[in-house]
């Protein structure tokens, strides 16, 4: 097992949270959109993660078959909402349809910051990890001076 | 290497290291749902490893469970991960001291 493993590890959970944040971003972002390229209005998206064995280089793959349950973590996959668009009475809207009721995105940004500031805190957590096993590399390296 | 005290500590160095790979792997899927909290077990790991085996990493009882299956607790890896740079830096000042040891045995007998 070589600590260089370890950081990948960390590196993976960075990726998928950052991942996230990027995701999360775009629903704030588009929470009036009302116009896609799909049609309709926008739809919110959230990541899947799932967990899985960090595979790189032959070393690594060595180490995943000597212990296998150590896992970082990927996204799997992206979800789009698909439940009905909320309909807002806006009469003079360009995109109103008969009765004047616009197709809106059901996105609550309350709802996506709070799991923006969950993403970021994951973030820093991973980046920690990732300083403290930098610090045990060095320690190990200056055994050599 | 040197001796048996600098052979026992590199093993620790190497559960260590192996642990600290089990914490940043919890850490990493901390959001991941379903995923359960791993450890090792370090004493019993320690003494297995001394007899020079492959450390195996075991799942961890009695934390509690979110909504999503999930029962990776921050503060517990937070600790952990604390716990094990500390302990594997000292393992490193014990090698370096006998290394040093060592260094300044060959230099006397250098100068003479």
């Amino acid at each position: 097992m070589s600590l260089f493993s370890v950081l990948s590890v960390s590196a993976s959970g960075m990726a998928a949270q950052r991942t996230r944040a990027e995701l999360l971003v775009e629903n704030i972002a588009n929470s009036e959109t009302t116009r896609t390229a799909e049609g309709g209005p926008y739809r919110r998206k959230d990541a899947i993660f799932s967990s899985e064995p960090v595979s790189s280089a032959f070393a690594s793959e060595l180490d995943a078959q000597l212990n296998g349950s150590v896992t970082g973590v990927k996204v799997a996959g992206i979800s789009v909402d698909h439940t009905e668009p909320e309909r807002r009475y806006m009469p003079g809207h360009p995109d109103a349809d008969a009765d004047g009721y616009v197709a809106m995105p059901r996105v609550n940004p309350a709802e996506d910051m709070v799991d923006l500031m969950g993403a970021s805190r994951s973030y820093q957590a991973n980046v920690s990890a990732m300083s403290a096993v930098k610090d045990m590399i060095q320690h190990s390296i200056d055994l050599l001076r | 290497m040197l001796d048996r005290v600098t052979d026992s500590l590199e093993r620790y160095m190497d559960v260590l290291s192996m642990r600290q790979k089990v914490v940043a792997s919890n850490i990493a899927n901390a959001d991941t749902p379903g995923f359960k909290t791993k450890d090792l077990n370090f004493q019993s790991e320690f003494a297995s490893a001394l007899s020079g085996s492959q450390p195996q990493a075991s799942e961890v009882a009695g934390l509690p469970v979110k909504n999503d299956g999930n029962n990776v607790s921050l503060d517990r890896e937070a600790r952990l991960l604390a716990e094990n740079a500390m302990r594997f830096n000292l393992a490193s000042s014990l090698i370096r001291e006998q290394i040093r040891m060592v260094k300044e045995a060959i230099q006397e007998g250098k100068s003479s």
